[in-house]
């Protein structure tokens, strides 16, 4: 009698497990492209006010390229860097930067041999509460620090979208 | 004599060689290019022309080089629209003619060689973004359901900064 019920009860919490993982689907908070495109103009043109002409990407939650902006009279090389930047927080949850920090004690750190992560300052996760839903990147100013300003810059502008 | 004509000839040789090298070197070439700015408002435009006309639409607009100057990508357009804007921009740019008429040359031959170079597309969608008759970079659009309709909102994102185009 006892086994009977252990099994039942048994039964019941498996059915129960599977109909809970497949009764809803998975409900996310997208960025917009009006809200990304401000974030990207907004990274840009702050860069550009303090003297910086820089490029900026802004990625969605999948990684995909929902803003990308060169900058006048940047280095070719910027887009591909804004790009990595941006991928590299939105992979690690992390400013791009804090990522470097981290792996700079371990040159073989995993993460670094996977596909366009870069250990370089200048990108921010983009978040909804505690969701990240996306990350923008900035190269072009001299030095990280000077990038992540705008970065930031981009996101305070539109700060009160993001929830 | 023919020693003294032969002296004479590779003197005037090398004085001619010098002289284009020297003119060939006197000067870098000027041209103008789209700027961040000009770029941005010829995309968002664009965006907001198809939007307006109910389709959601990814962008690219492409400077003198084919190289991307913006790329946006709408939140509710097809997965392809990001790269076929930008193929469409690229075609455009290369051919200097709207992507349209490239595709419309080569409508009658599938096999044409310009098909076969890398990221051309034949498909409508694209325009030229012009001073004067010069070619400085490219705006495509895609997403709306026909090419004629892209093409409409990249003429609108030109339209848009016609005085600044000279």
């Amino acid at each position: 009698m006892i086994k009977i019920t252990i099994g039942t009860a048994t039964f019941a919490l498996a059915c129960s497990l599977a109909i809970g993982a497949n009764a809803q689907l998975v409900t996310i908070k997208q960025l917009s492209l009006p809200i990304a495109a401000t974030i990207g103009t907004t990274a840009m043109e702050t860069c550009k006010a303090q003297g910086y002409n820089v490029s900026v990407h802004v990625i969605g939650n999948m990684g995909e390229v929902l803003v990308a902006l060169r900058g006048d009279n940047t280095g070719p090389h910027t887009m591909e860097n804004s790009m990595r930047k941006a991928l590299t927080s939105r992979g690690t949850r992390l400013p791009s930067g804090e990522f470097a920090e981290n792996v700079s004690k371990t040159p073989n750190a995993g993460a670094l041999r996977l596909g366009n992560m870069i250990p370089a300052r200048g990108a921010l996760p983009i978040k909804a509460g505690e969701d990240t839903i996306g990350a923008v990147g900035v190269s072009g100013a001299p030095g990280g620090d000077k990038d992540e300003v705008c970065a930031k810059a981009g996101i305070d502008k539109v700060a009160d979208q993001l929830k | 004599m023919s020693k003294i004509y032969r002296l004479a000839g590779v003197s005037l040789a090398t004085a001619l060689a010098c002289g284009l090298a020297t003119s060939a070197n006197a000067q870098l070439l000027q041209h103008k290019d789209l700027s961040s700015a000009i770029a941005t408002t010829i995309a968002l435009t664009a965006v907001d022309a198809c939007k307006q006309a109910g389709y959601n639409v990814s962008v690219h607009v492409v400077g003198r080089n084919g190289e991307v100057l913006v790329g946006l990508r709408h939140h509710a357009a097809g997965v392809n629209t990001f790269e076929n804007s930008w193929k469409k921009a690229y075609t455009s740019r290369t051919f200097r003619i709207a992507s349209g008429k490239f595709a419309e040359n080569v409508g009658q031959n599938p096999v044409a060689g310009q098909l076969f170079l890398a990221n051309i597309t034949a498909a409508r969608g694209a325009l030229p973004i012009m001073i004067g008759e010069e070619t400085i970079g490219a705006v495509g659009v895609s997403g709306a359901p026909g090419g004629d309709k892209d093409e409409v909102c990249a003429q609108a994102g030109i339209d848009k900064v016609k005085d600044q185009l000279r």
